[in-house]
C-alpha cells in the first residue's frame, strides 16, 4: 500500500466507525418533543440533560442500573473469589486427578447460554428464584466461575511451588497460605478477570429477559431493550439518552484500565 | 466477549505439587493438620456447587428435556420427535441458513477489515489514536449498539436520509424489513462493534514480528505485497488462528443485536438459531422443542471450534512461534 492510499484507507475508516458515534452526540442533544422524525446531521437545540433525565427517570433505566451496578460487582466480585479458590486447589493442593476437575468447571464456558436457558428457568420458578436479584445473581456468579477459573489458573501455573513449599515448612496453614501469599501474587489475574466478569454481567440482556419481569429486578440492558421496543411512545432522543448512559461504565472501565483489558483478551485466546 | 475462551485451550503447564522433605513442620504434624489427598477439595467445592448446579446439571436437563413435548405446564415423552420436527420445519432451515450467513459474514468483514486496518496503522503517525477510535464499538453493550443502529436502519433512518441527501434515492430501502437484508444489515453493524478487538489483536501479533526477519526479506528485495504475502501473513498465523477461532464462536451466539434490530422478523425471517431457540421455549412455550434447537446450537458451536482448533493448533506449535 502505499503511504496515501493507506492513510486515506485509515481516514475513511476512521469515519466510517466515528460516524454512528457523532449521530448519536448529536441526536441525544436534541429535545424529544421537537425530534422531526429523522434523523439530525447538526444539533438542534440543546436538550442533553432532560434527555437523559427522562431516560434515568421515566424510562426507568436509573432503576436497572442501579440493578446491573449491584449485580455485576457482586457477582464479579464472587465469581472471581471462588475461582481463585478453586484455582488455588487445583493447581498448588494435593487433589487427585487434577485436570479432571478443571475441565469439570471450565466446561461451563463450551455451551452456549441457549443450553442451559431452559432448566433454569424451571428450576428458578419451583424454587421462587424467578423475577428475584437472589436468582439472577446466583447465575451471573456461575456463569462468571468458569473464564474466572482459566485466567486466574493460567497466572497460578506460572507461579514457582517453591513459595508454597516455604510457606509449609514455615508451618502456615492452607487458608494462612492462600490470603498472605497466593492471593496478593495473583492480583493482576484477579483485576484482569474482574473486569472481564463486571462488563459481561454488565452487558447481559439474555439472562435478563429470561429469567426476570419486573422492573426493580430487570438488568438494565433488559430495561433499554424494553424502552427500545416501546420506540413510538419516548421518542428517539430518550433511547439514545438510555443508550450513552448504559455505555459510559463499560467504556469508563476500559479507558481507565486499557492495559489490564487488552492483555487480558490476549492471555485468554492464546 | 469473554465466552470466547471456549476457542482457547488452557495453557499446559506440568503442574507441580510441592513436594516435602521430612523437616521440622512434618514433626510438627503439619500433614495431618493440613489433610490428606483430599484437602483440595473444599476448596473447589463452591465453584462446584455453582457450576454443577446452574450450569452442568441444567445442561443435562436440556439434553433430556429435548426428549419431551413441553408446555411449561404438561410434558410427555416424545422420544426424537422435536428432532424429526426440526428437519421439517421451515423456519429452522431459515435459522440454519441465516446462522451460516452470520458465520460467514462475521468471519470475512471483521476479520478481513481488521487485518487491513491493523496492518494499515502498523507503525502510522496517530495510527494508535485510529484503532483506539475502531476498538471504541467494541466496548459498548451488543444492547446499545443495537439501539444505535436501529437508528440509522430504520426506513427513516439515518442511512437513507443520508443517500436520499447525496442523491442516491434509488439505493434507499428498508433495510430491516425484507430478507436478506435485514440479515446483511445487521452483519455490518456487528462488523463495526467487532472490528476493533481484532485490530488490537492483529496490531499485538504485527509487533511481536521480530524485526530480523523483515530487514533480512527487505534485503532480498521483498516490499509492498510481496512482504505481507510471504513474511507478514505467515507470522501473524498465530494471531490468525485466534481472531477466527473467536469469530466463529461469537457469530453462532449472536443474540443481543437481532433481538433488538428485528426481534428475528419479519415473519422470522431474520432468526437464527440462538433467536429460535430463546422464541420457541420462551415466547412460544414449546420448551422442548426449544431445547433440542438449544443443542443443535451447542453441537455446531463445540465441532466447529473443537475441529477448527484440532486442525489449527498443531500446525502453530510446529512454527515455534509461541
Amino acid at each position: 500500500m502505499g503511504r496515501a492510499t493507506r492513510n486515506l484507507f485509515v481516514g475513511v475508516c476512521v469515519v466510517l466507525w466515528l460516524a454512528p458515534l457523532y449521530l448519536l452526540a448529536v441526536n441525544v442533544l436534541t429535545p424529544a418533543g421537537a425530534y422531526s422524525g429523522s434523523p439530525d446531521w447538526s444539533p438542534q437545540g440543546f436538550a442533553l440533560w432532560e434527555n437523559l433525565s427522562t431516560a434515568w427517570n421515566e424510562a426507568k433505566i436509573g432503576s436497572g442500573v442501579g440493578s446491573s451496578m449491584t449485580y455485576a460487582l457482586v457477582c464479579g466480585a464472587v465469581a472471581v473469589f471462588v475461582a481463585a479458590m478453586a484455582s488455588f486447589a487445583v493447581v498448588v493442593l494435593p487433589i487427585p486427578k487434577p485436570a479432571f476437575w478443571f475441565w469439570l468447571i471450565y466446561s461451563g464456558t463450551l455451551f452456549p447460554v441457549q443450553m442451559f436457558l431452559g432448566p433454569l428457568f424451571g428450576m428458578y420458578a419451583d424454587f421462587n428464584l424467578y423475577d428475584t436479584r437472589l436468582g439472577l445473581m446466583l447465575v451471573y456468579v456461575a456463569w462468571n466461575i468458569p473464564f474466572a477459573f482459566f485466567l486466574i489458573r493460567n497466572q497460578l501455573t506460572t507461579m514457582p511451588p517453591e513459595v508454597t513449599e516455604a510457606a509449609m515448612l514455615d508451618g502456615a496453614s492452607f487458608r494462612r497460605i492462600f490470603w498472605r501469599i497466593h492471593l496478593p501474587l495473583l492480583a493482576p489475574s484477579l483485576g484482569a478477570a474482574f473486569i472481564f466478569q463486571f462488563s459481561a454481567v454488565w452487558n447481559d440482556l439474555l439472562f435478563g429477559i429470561t429469567l426476570s419481569r419486573s422492573s426493580d429486578v430487570q438488568p438494565v440492558m433488559a430495561t433499554l431493550a424494553a424502552l427500545d421496543s416501546a420506540y413510538a411512545a419516548t421518542g428517539p432522543p430518550v433511547i439514545l439518552a438510555g443508550a450513552l448512559i448504559v455505555s459510559l461504565p463499560t467504556l469508563l472501565l476500559f479507558l481507565m484500565f486499557r492495559g489490564v483489558f487488552l492483555r487480558g483478551v490476549a492471555s485468554s485466546v492464546r | 466477549m469473554s465466552r470466547t475462551a471456549a476457542a482457547a485451550k488452557p495453557v499446559r503447564i506440568p503442574r507441580r505439587t510441592p513436594t516435602r522433605t521430612p523437616g521440622p513442620a512434618e514433626r510438627r504434624g503439619a500433614s495431618r493438620r493440613l489433610g490428606g489427598p483430599l484437602a483440595g477439595v473444599p476448596w473447589v467445592l463452591p465453584a462446584l456447587l455453582f457450576v454443577g448446579v446452574l450450569l452442568i446439571y441444567s445442561f443435562f436437563r436440556s439434553i433430556y428435556g429435548s426428549f419431551f413435548e413441553d408446555n411449561g405446564f404438561t410434558r410427555h415423552y416424545v422420544g426424537l420427535d422435536n428432532y424429526t420436527r426440526l428437519a421439517q420445519d421451515p423456519i429452522f432451515g431459515q435459522s440454519v441458513l441465516n446462522t451460516a450467513l452470520w458465520v460467514a459474514g462475521t468471519l470475512l468483514l471483521p476479520v478481513f477489515t481488521g487485518l487491513l486496518i491493523a496492518v494499515a496503522t502498523h507503525n502510522m503517525r496517530f495510527g494508535n489514536v485510529a484503532q483506539l477510535v475502531i476498538v471504541l464499538p467494541f466496548v459498548i453493550s451488543g444492547a446499545s449498539t443495537a439501539v444505535l443502529w436501529k437508528f440509522i436502519l430504520t426506513t427513516e433512518g439515518a442511512l437513507n436520509g443520508v443517500l436520499s441527501t447525496v442523491g442516491l434515492d434509488s439505493w434507499t430501502q428498508s433495510w430491516l424489513l425484507e430478507w436478506p437484508q435485514n440479515t446483511l444489515s445487521m452483519i455490518v453493524a456487528s462488523t463495526w462493534q467487532g472490528t476493533g478487538i481484532n485490530v488490537v489483536l492483529f496490531a499485538v501479533g504485527l509487533r511481536a514480528i521480530p524485526r530480523d526477519t523483515v530487514e533480512a526479506a527487505q534485503l532480498d528485495g521483498a516490499t509492498g505485497w510481496r512482504m505481507f504475502r510471504y513474511i507478514t501473513l505467515p507470522q501473524l498465523r498465530p494471531m490468525t488462528v485466534v481472531v477466527v477461532g473467536m469469530a466463529i464462536v461469537n457469530s453462532l451466539k449472536a443474540f443481543d443485536m437481532i433481538w433488538i434490530l428485528t426481534q428475528g422478523g419479519p415473519a422470522r425471517s431474520s432468526e437464527t438459531l440462538a433467536l429460535t431457540m430463546y422464541r420457541e421455549a420462551f415466547r412460544l412455550f414449546h420448551v422442548g422443542y426449544g431445547s433440542a434447537v438449544a443443542l443443535v446450537l451447542s453441537v455446531i458451536v463445540v465441532a466447529s471450534s473443537w475441529m477448527y482448533l484440532r486442525r489449527q493448533m498443531p500446525d502453530t506449535r510446529a512454527e515455534g512461534s509461541r
